[in-house]
């Protein structure tokens, strides 16, 4: 059993209270939030999907009886489990005992963005699951390196089309580079700035010839580019180790320390961060070698993280997932059948908020700030879903009680006289979920 | 750029089966043997009674309303005028198939909440405090219990809502006719209110209601269209092996903006009433339907041209069953000293009373029955003479 959160860590630091469960007294405790990082979740676990061996062992044996070949192992449904990695997305949060985990995974796998746009979507959980998650409590140059080299990565950023021109395959066959993933590692990924078209072209010749049909590192000699790349002022040879030690130099630059600085300050605390907290996250990365719990606890730790006054507005999938929880429920619609309905299913209203599940529409992944998620029919949706969610658990329910559960002292006295004063029990809790605070975090 | 966001939108309502509509609640039914049939309308969110029957006749009533009533009423019985919106029902009116029970009220007094005294209309044995018995079970399900000859008895909830008027022992079925609906005028009102109070959401907001509003037009005929399908359930269901039936209408709480409010529901119950008629053919002969609100409204319009919680309400009702043409109860008048706080209209009858007397008409309950069981520790008084 893991100890409780209180209700402004669950809120700011997870996905929203979750009606029934216990909360600790008292606001952000840095101790606390942190113990998350080494517990165990198995109400979150119940969502973890196959991981990327299974899934390539069936599309081994999907290509091995197209061949006429006799089966020879058990093949998963891709499109039941692809349907399932996609519900994830939101009913994992929505069910997570371990809220700020969950916040970290979708944070990291968001700068590092894998999309069905361009990607495969039966890679994207397996990404998820073993690129990132894994080293949310680790150094960043280890989750950098799990990202660059997997398969989800290399094939969305088409890293599987990129041939050294010089490579054995490159000369006979006359093709090229593809710069996109070093473009992308560079700018989006770690530095943010400070390097230059040249060492955008240099990276992707020492990248040319990686591997993306397995999960361990490993270069493909024949489209491997030779000689010397010069990356950032220093030089490399050829290899998987050289791309290593490449990944390890950029992580360890000033440019990424401050671009993960910007981005755990604004995803938790402001839009715009503040700038002390910004340059001791700066400071503190580079002191402690891109080591990542660090950094959390500073953001823990600075008095905007204490405060009651919610300044971020939630994604779809936060909103989504902390009404669930307000009301108790985590989206599967095996639990709650009339979530099945095509117009009530999580992933069709997470589209209509905005966000349509593992569909980001570009590298850069989903928006950070408020404005990205404010246009007229994205906030008419989530007024919708608050309707249809409060139609569908409100008919005995107690809104202010349940008001005074989701959100304690940080209702408004507005908000509790406006949920008293709807005319219907149901209607009381979709002021509730569809009311500013709820919106916010 | 409005008319792609316009587009967008449009597209995903489409995506949606069937409509929103802001009736659509549990019907509940039950069997019972003979011919007499009643229907329990629920109207939620507090009905203003002085706004539907309007008491032109008392010489307060002009100055406590000197907007809401502006648009002048048809004329029923030389007091009392019926909301203006309300004209298709001024046949049965005439037909002696309409009436109206003024000034009453359930016993609930403390606190004019909405959740509350519903369930204490529903319940029917709560004290002035509103709680409920323990087994908060409904009133109409109490009654079912004491039907002589009742036999097997069918009870069918109606949409995603329970309803506790029909709650208890007796089995229930299920039957979603369509999809439920948005929020009411009210609940859009008060999360209004919330968002207009927050610099960052008060455009997106407005934005967002001002682009549901523009499709809205789209919903209408799936309301119409969804309204006659409950009516002609219910009057399928009744002609059939059920004798009671109960459903709900909401979106009555018209603290803001009452005469637009008041405009659009008025015919939604108008036609949900005429669909029922229609719907039963000859059984309507036979038929009684009340629709009870929770509590009336105050008699004073506010400032924002609505109306606040109140007390003395209104009961609406119809049926080939009724001696209609006429309005029920005593009137408590307006003047100085004759509201209930000051703000109330007075009740001067016990809504239950005349639900209780219709029980015994329709299906042969002992008045003692109704006072032990149904509504335990109500004294019915004689019988008003509802039904002929």
């Amino acid at each position: 059993m893991t100890e409780p959160a209180s209700l402004l860590e669950e809120i700011r630091f997870g996905y929203g209270p979750r009606l029934g469960w216990p909360l600790a007294s008292g606001g952000v405790d840095p101790d606390r939030v942190l113990g998350q990082l080494t517990a165990q979740d198995p109400d979150a676990d119940l969502w973890t999907g196959f991981d990327l061996a299974a899934r390539l062992a069936t599309l081994a044996e999907a290509k091995r009886r197209k061949q006429g070949k006799p089966p020879q192992g058990t093949m998963l449904d891709l499109r039941e489990v692809i349907k399932r990695d996609s519900l994830a997305f939101v009913t994992r949060p929505a069910a997570a005992r371990l809220g700020f985990v969950e916040r970290l995974v979708n944070l990291w796998a968001n700068r590092m963005t894998v999309s069905v746009l361009g990607g495969s979507a039966m890679f994207i959980a397996p990404y998820r699951d073993q690129a990132i998650r894994p080293h949310i409590g680790g150094r960043f140059g280890e989750m950098l390196r799990a990202s660059l080299w997997h398969p989800a990565m290399q094939s969305y950023l088409s890293q599987t089309g990129s041939v050294g021109p010089n490579s054995a395959l490159g000369l006979r066959r006359g093709r090229g580079l593809n710069e996109n993933l070093a473009r992308e590692f560079l700018e989006l990924h770690s530095m943010g700035s400070g390097h230059e078209q040249s060492d955008v072209t240099e990276l992707a010749r020492l990248l040319a010839g990686m591997k993306a049909e397995a999960a361990d590192r490993r270069m493909d000699s024949r489209a491997t580019e030779p000689g010397h790349k010069t990356i950032l002022g220093e030089t490399y040879g050829e290899g998987a180790h050289e791309i290593d030690r490449l990944i390890e130099t950029v992580a360890a630059r000033p440019e990424t320390a401050r671009s993960v600085a910007v981005m755990l300050s604004r995803h938790f605390l402001a839009d715009t961060p503040p700038d002390d907290l910004v340059e001791t996250l700066t400071q503190i990365y580079l002191r402690e070698d891109g080591s990542l719990p660090p950094l959390y606890r500073a953001v823990l730790s600075h008095p905007a993280a204490h405060g009651t006054t919610l300044s971020k507005f939630r994604s779809p999938q936060e909103y989504m997932a902390a009404t669930l929880r307000a009301v108790g429920l985590t989206g599967d619609p095996a639990q709650t059948p009339a979530l099945a309905k095509r117009a009530n299913r999580v992933t069709e209203v997470m589209a209509r908020m905005g966000q349509p599940v593992f569909a980001a529409r570009r590298p850069d992944g989903w928006p950070e700030r408020a404005q990205d998620w404010l246009t007229p029919p994205m906030l008419a949706s989530r007024l919708d879903w608050a309707a249809d969610l409060a139609r569908l658990t409100g008919d005995r329910a107690d809104p202010v009680a349940q008001t005074r559960a989701v959100l304690g002292d940080l209702a408004s006295p507005l908000l509790l006289s406006a949920v008293a004063g709807a005319e219907q029990r149901w209607e009381g809790l979709a002021v509730l979920l569809g009311s500013p605070e709820m919106m916010r975090r | 750029m409005t008319k792609d966001l316009l587009l967008s939108r449009r597209a995903f309502l489409i995506g949606c089966s069937a409509a929103a509509s802001p009736l659509l609640t549990p019907v509940s039914f039950a069997a019972a043997s003979g011919e007499n049939r009643l229907v329990v309308i629920l109207l939620r969110g507090a009905m203003d009674g002085l706004d539907v029957l309007r008491p032109v006749g008392d010489p307060g009533f002009a100055t406590l309303r000197p907007t809401l009533s502006r648009e002048p009423g048809l004329p029923l019985d030389g007091f009392f005028e019926l909301h203006p919106a309300a004209a298709e029902l001024m046949p049965l009116w005439q037909a002696g198939q309409l009436g109206f029970v003024q000034a009453v009220a359930t016993p609930y007094r403390a606190g004019r909440s909405h959740f509350i005294a519903q369930d204490a209309l529903e319940h029917g044995a709560g004290g002035a405090d509103g709680a409920l018995g323990p087994a908060r079970d409904g009133w109409l399900n109490r009654a079912v219990g004491l039907i002589p000859g009742a036999g097997e008895k069918l009870a069918v909830s109606v949409g995603r809502e329970r309803a506790m008027i029909l709650d208890g022992d007796a089995p229930a079925a299920h039957w979603f006719p369509v999809e439920d609906a948005g929020l009411s005028a009210q609940g859009l009102a008060l999360l209004t209110a919330l968002h207009k109070a927050d610099p960052l959401l008060a455009h997106p907001f407005a934005q967002a209601q001002a682009l549901t509003q523009a499709t809205a037009a789209e919903r209408i005929p799936r309301d119409a269209q969804a309204l006659s399908q409950l009516g002609s359930y219910v009057a399928n269901r009744l002609r059939e092996d059920a004798r009671i039936a109960s459903f709900s209408l909401g979106g009555w709480d018209t603290h803001q903006g009452q005469t637009r409010i008041m405009t659009n529901q008025m015919p939604l119950l108008a036609g949900t009433l005429l669909a029922i008629q229609s719907g039963l053919g000859a059984a309507w002969d036979t038929t009684l339907v009340l629709a009870m609100t929770e509590f009336g409204r105050t008699v004073r319009q506010n400032g924002s041209e609505g109306t606040d919680h109140g007390t003395g309400g209104v009961m609406i009702a119809a049926g080939g069953a009724l001696r209609g043409g006429r309005v029920f109860g005593r009137w408590p008048g307006l003047g100085e000293g004759a509201l209930l706080a000051e703000r109330d209209l007075m009740p001067t009858g016990d809504v239950r009373a005349y639900a209780g007397w219709a029980l015994c008409n329709l299906f042969g309950i002992e008045a003692q029955a109704v006072q032990q069981v149904v509504f335990p520790g109500l004294d019915m008084g004689d019988d008003p003479g509802l039904m002929l």
